[in-house]
């Protein structure tokens, strides 16, 4: 393979256009990225029962994610070993066994291969079933509900690889006890753009807020001020570069129109319970304004009460296949579930009046950096360089907004992935 | 119940609305489009999903939504729209709305019918990005000083995976 490490140039922050709109590059990106990384997939809460599953997608990978009778996730390539037809062909339900449209073989949600039409006529019973199976992906372990996959067996653990993002996930997931819970339902679109520009941008762009959203801060929907930025810079307005490429972003803000006040005591309710839970310097980030991403393509984002958590599928180096849920902690009454819900659909969904124009950004850049001669000239990533500390009170790499030496983590954790032969 | 000739007269008044609205909508007169809907409006237009039949129940609570809009929160939509910075929307894309297959689903007195059509909606952007959106709608229409005025639309898009969504159905 390839070696792509100089299309990151580690002093200067520069990125080569070419890791954005390169099929060789994308191509070993598969093998060396999402072949080695951990992936999420799914909320534990979304496979309640023994015989829950759902498909997703681990890259390009079909997979089959199954709640076995022991109460155990596995996950399956979604293809059958005789022709690799794609086995499952829904979303989600619940099965004990799932057999193949073409020719029939059938496989429990263990993965073993259970029925053979014509065995004994057609196979003389020769052919060993035990070799046949689904194939498995070997390593599955969860951080607090949220559940993650890897293809690769010698990988470090999930709880390693999140490492100090997991300090920043609990502001979400640990701040009560009942956890959060997925509301049913996903939304599902296809965005053009490379996967990485979104992942980089929930990693740590707050810098776009002013120019992207303007549109929002026109009609009052933003910040009393008319910023994004909060007035608490690095205690609680900042943004963290934590290790193996993943990133947060943190800021409180008064919204223009306020908030609805059952979502406004529900918010309280939760701070209370929070500093019951988590250590002071935790506490005083939640219920703040929460971006980030878990490295290659998994983000999360809260916002006015909703929490979306999403996968930036990769469909080739110029176009994204966007998953994306909506979660709220299991303690807020129906009616505060509801505000929310309808708060997500409104500002963060294929719809949503800030997401949109996300979305437009990120297949226009692609777009323009696909030209031959404008993929010679780097792009910069240089905002905030140098200027970065450590904190005492929390982990990782603090800036306040704006800065991009989050987001130049992910291209140090990417380069670390794509050099070398 | 009513006799055939009154359905006949009720679909075609009907129809004439429908295809009035969707010259309202694809010739960007948004404001007077929002002036069809009653200040009680639920727009809505659940997810959809590849389940197994019988599994795929919208009434479902808290399923998210592509859209799920009142009066208020559509006028936002619309009010972006305007602000020169709706950059999904800049510059505006071509659109274009069929309806078709109108039909009277149902009657609650004179003065409320319900109504059942199919849509087309086609956009094309910048160059030539090009986008088709197919469903169905089903709205609720009332008689208010005697002009029909929509208090709830149940949008059903045919797609599992969607676009960017900058239109209205
Ligand atoms: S492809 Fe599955 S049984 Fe033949
Ligand atoms: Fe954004």
């Amino acid at each position: 393979m390839t070696d792509w490490a100089h299309l990151i140039d580690l002093e200067k922050c520069t990125v080569s256009p070419r890791v954005f709109v390169d099929e060789e590059v994308y191509r070993d990106e598969q093998e060396r990225v999402f072949g080695r990384c951990w992936l999420y997939l799914v909320h534990e809460s979304q496979l309640p029962n023994p015989g829950d599953f759902v498909t997703h997608y681990m890259g390009e990978e079909s997979v089959l994610v199954c709640r076995t009778a022991s109460g155990k996730i596995r996950v399956f390539l979604n293809s059958c070993r005789h022709r690799g037809t794609r086995m499952c062909r829904l979303d989600a339900g619940n099965a004990k066994a799932f057999t193949c449209p073409y020719h029939g073989w059938t496989y429990d949600n263990q993965g073993r291969l259970i029925g053979i039409p014509q065995f004994k006529e057609a196979y003389y019973e020769e052919l060993n079933r035990e070799d046949w199976g689904l194939i498995e992906v070997p390593r599955v372990e969860s951080f607090r509900g949220l559940v993650f996959a890897c293809f690769d067996e010698n990988a470090q653990s999930l709880d390693a690889y999140l490492g100090d993002m997991k300090w920043y996930l609990d502001l979400i997931f640990n701040k009560t006890k009942g956890g959060m819970v997925a509301l049913p339902g996903l939304h599902r679109w296809n965005l053009g753009g490379n996967w990485k520009l979104a992942a980089e941008q929930f990693n740590g762009d707050n810098y776009h807020t002013g120019a992207a959203h303007e549109s929002m801060l026109k009609i009052g929907l933003g910040p009393a001020n008319g910023q994004f930025l909060g007035d608490q810079p690095w205690v609680r307005d900042f943004e963290a570069k934590l290790d193996n490429g993943h990133g947060w972003i943190n800021f409180k803000i008064d919204m223009a129109g306020g908030v609805p006040t059952p979502l406004a005591q529900h918010m309280e309710r939760m701070q209370s319970t929070a500093r019951q839970r988590m250590t002071r310097a935790q506490s005083e980030l939640v219920g703040c304004v929460h971006v980030g991403n878990v490295f290659p393509n998994f983000s999360i984002l809260t916002f006015l009460g909703f929490l979306t958590i999403r996968v930036w599928h990769p469909r080739g180096p110029h176009n994204m296949e966007v998953y994306s849920w909506g979660m709220i902690e299991q303690e807020a009454p129906p009616e505060v579930v509801e505000i929310a819900r309808k708060m997500q659909i409104l500002t963060f969904s294929p719809s949503g009046i800030f997401e949109q124009d996300d979305g437009e950004m990120w297949g226009n850049s692609v777009k323009a950096l696909r030209g031959m001669h404008r993929r010679n000239f780097p792009l910069n990533y240089q905002m905030g360089a140098g200027h970065g500390r450590t904190d005492p009170d929390k982990p990782g790499l603090i800036h306040p907004p704006s800065t991009e030496i989050g987001i130049f983590g992910v291209y140090e954790q990417w380069q670390a992935l794509m050099g070398g032969a | 119940m009513m006799n055939a000739a009154d359905r006949i007269r009720l679909r075609h008044e009907f129809e004439e609305l429908l295809y009035h609205e969707a010259w309202l909508l694809d010739n960007d007169k948004l404001e007077e489009w929002l002036e069809l809907f009653t200040d009680t409006l639920r727009y809505w237009a659940p997810v959809r999903g590849n389940l197994e039949p019988g599994r795929e129940d919208l009434s479902r609570p808290h399923l998210l939504a592509h859209f799920d809009d009142d009066k208020t929160s559509l006028t936002l939509r619309v009010k972006r729209l305007r602000t020169g910075a709706a950059h999904a929307e800049e510059p505006r894309s071509r659109i274009r709305h069929f309806v078709s297959n109108v039909q009277i689903l149902e009657t609650d007195g004179p003065a409320r019918v319900k109504v059942g059509s199919n849509f087309q909606v086609f956009r094309s952007r910048w160059e030539g990005t090009e986008h088709l959106f197919v469903g169905c709608r089903e709205d609720w229409w009332r008689r208010i000083d005697n002009t029909w005025r929509n208090e709830e639309r149940f949008i059903l898009l045919d797609h599992n995976v969607l676009e960017n969504m900058t239109v209205f159905f």
